[in-house]
């Protein structure tokens, strides 16, 4: 019998990683195991281009159609995985099927949060995660129609963003000051809001959604400061969780996702995770994320894959991503969670800086706004874990790129 | 069509390490001096439009758009990272003197 490498979630991670597989040379059975009916797809043009209708589906495809029978990758799509026997080393789906695996990979990523609202289930609410609800959504759009979008985190900005570009009018509700305010804090939270007011969002900050209210479908926001916005429908992003419901009986360890360590391992032999669902540790950091991003999506799938077949190297990725929002490109290196210190190279006023979060001196993260090279420059910063002088990140006559110390014992 | 020498800048107006644009023949033209040796490609990406040269980074012969993070060598224009679905054409670009004149 050929060995069996089975991945469960096709998604960007789960089918970078059987490509990965069979790019350096696997020759046992792959299994593709996706809960939506589409091929493997990538998320970023959902609540972007896709959402205004500027790129076909056929462009967010991980790999063309035709790649995964031409590569023997059988792919089983549609179906949700259940449960997971580490013992027998089977993964049950929801058809009945069980399918045996030699190795394992869990790429199920997360899901939206369904906040306990009353009126939540209301036609015409609506979130966004999948093509699906993307176009579900763009059925929605049409000039002169009135939206409330919920939250105003990366997808509610690019979201509310697409909108008013396809001439909807929108009103934002966010609970916290400012968008973005938990990641990136209130200082480059509000050049966000002020770049959303001036292409003709109406912003409301400090309040949260009481219930939707309507009569065979929403016809208002009603929020908790007692405001009433009448809308055509609502967006809903307010936060994800990680999808690992199926695994509560594995003994996997899972918090906040499944724990792996730099190689992609959980705490089960055979079983590895990756993508917005594992909590992986990292050795640049030295401390355990869980990020959505892309690139990580793509980069820690193919590490995961490597490592199945045991010519990983561990996986320490600075990551990486980025936002659109009309023509504001805003991108983010790193992991920051707090920080002690803000120093900000550029102008915030003029919307264009890098801000750099430090801790103790040293770099945890950076953000930017049309400074697409200052962050490309700032990750050796952020990899080397020295300290910095901030009086010569903020002077933008100095070159970033000497200021990353050379690299000592155990640095890459 | 015969090829058309056009002298597009000086080799010292491009420092190690950076790119410079060119508008010519109705093209925009990157140019990178990567650590000495000097390569024309595309200046467009070919993800969403970016100019590779003005935010763009050069790292060896590596160019990473600056807009998405896309990656294109700049030897041979191919694309050595994502989201980029395309190539980038490239240009024969001499060192004639001072001068670097591109083929076109």
């Amino acid at each position: 019998m050929p060995p069996s490498f089975v991945v469960v979630g096709a998604s960007l991670t789960g089918a970078t990683a059987a490509a990965t597989l069979r790019q350096d040379g696997f020759d046992g059975d792959v299994t593709l195991i996706g809960a939506e009916p589409h091929p493997p797809y990538e998320r970023p043009p959902l609540s972007k281009q896709y959402l205004r209708g500027e790129s076909p589906f056929e462009k967010a495809l991980v790999r063309p159609v035709a790649f995964y029978g031409e590569h023997r990758i059988d792919t089983v799509l549609g179906v949700r995985a259940t449960r997971v026997d580490p013992a027998k080393r089977i993964v049950h789906l929801e058809t009945g099927r069980r399918v045996h695996y030699d190795k394992l990979l869990i790429a199920t990523g997360v899901r939206n949060r369904r906040p306990p609202i009353p009126g939540l289930d209301l036609p015409g609410v609506l979130d966004l995660r999948s093509v699906t609800d993307a176009d579900a959504l763009r059925r929605r759009i049409s000039s002169g129609a009135r939206a409330a979008v919920i939250g105003m985190g990366f997808i509610g900005c690019e979201v509310a963003a697409s909108l008013r570009q396809k001439g909807v009018d929108v009103v934002a509700i966010e609970p916290a000051a400012t968008p973005l305010f938990r990641v990136l804090g209130k200082d480059v939270g509000a050049v966000v809001a002020a770049i959303h007011r001036d292409h003709g969002v109406e912003t409301i900050f400090e309040d949260l959604v009481m219930r939707f209210e309507g009569h065979g479908r929403v016809e208002r926001v009603i929020t908790k400061r007692g405001r009433h916005v009448e809308c055509d429908f609502a967006v809903v992003g307010v936060g994800v969780e990680p999808v690992v419901d199926f695994l509560a009986e594995s003994g996997i360890g899972i918090d906040n996702g499944i724990l792996v360590d730099e190689a992609c391992r959980t705490t089960v032999d055979g079983i590895y995770a990756a993508g917005d669902v594992a909590n992986h540790w990292h050795p640049v950091f030295e401390r355990r994320m869980r990020v959505e991003h892309w690139q990580n999506a793509m980069q820690q799938g193919a590490a995961a894959a490597r490592s199945m077949l045991g010519t990983g190297q561990p996986y320490d990725a600075i990551h990486w991503f980025w936002s659109d929002q009309y023509d504001a490109n805003l991108q983010y290196a790193g992991f920051h969670h707090e920080w002690d210190r803000l120093v900000v190279r550029g102008s915030l006023e003029r919307r264009s800086f890098v801000a750099f979060y430090l801790n103790q001196g040293r770099i945890d993260a950076v953000v930017a706004l049309n400074r697409g090279k200052d962050v490309r420059r700032a990750m050796p910063l952020i990899r080397s874990r020295g300290l910095v002088d901030p009086e010569r990140l903020k002077d933008e006559n100095v070159d970033l790129r000497p200021l990353a110390p050379a690299p000592t014992e155990g640095g890459q | 069509m015969n090829a058309r020498s056009v002298t597009v800048a000086k080799k010292a107006d491009i420092k190690p390490g950076e790119l410079a644009s060119f508008e010519v023949a109705g093209r925009r033209i990157a140019v990178a001096n990567a650590d000495g040796r000097f390569f024309a490609i595309d200046d467009t990406c070919t993800h969403e439009q970016c100019s590779l040269a003005e935010e763009g980074t050069l790292e060896g012969t590596v160019v990473t758009c600056g807009c998405h993070g896309a990656q294109f060598d700049v030897t041979t224009g191919a694309v050595l990272a994502p989201p980029a679905p395309e190539p980038v054409t490239v240009y024969r670009l001499r060192v004639d003197n001072d001068d670097l004149v591109l083929e076109i």
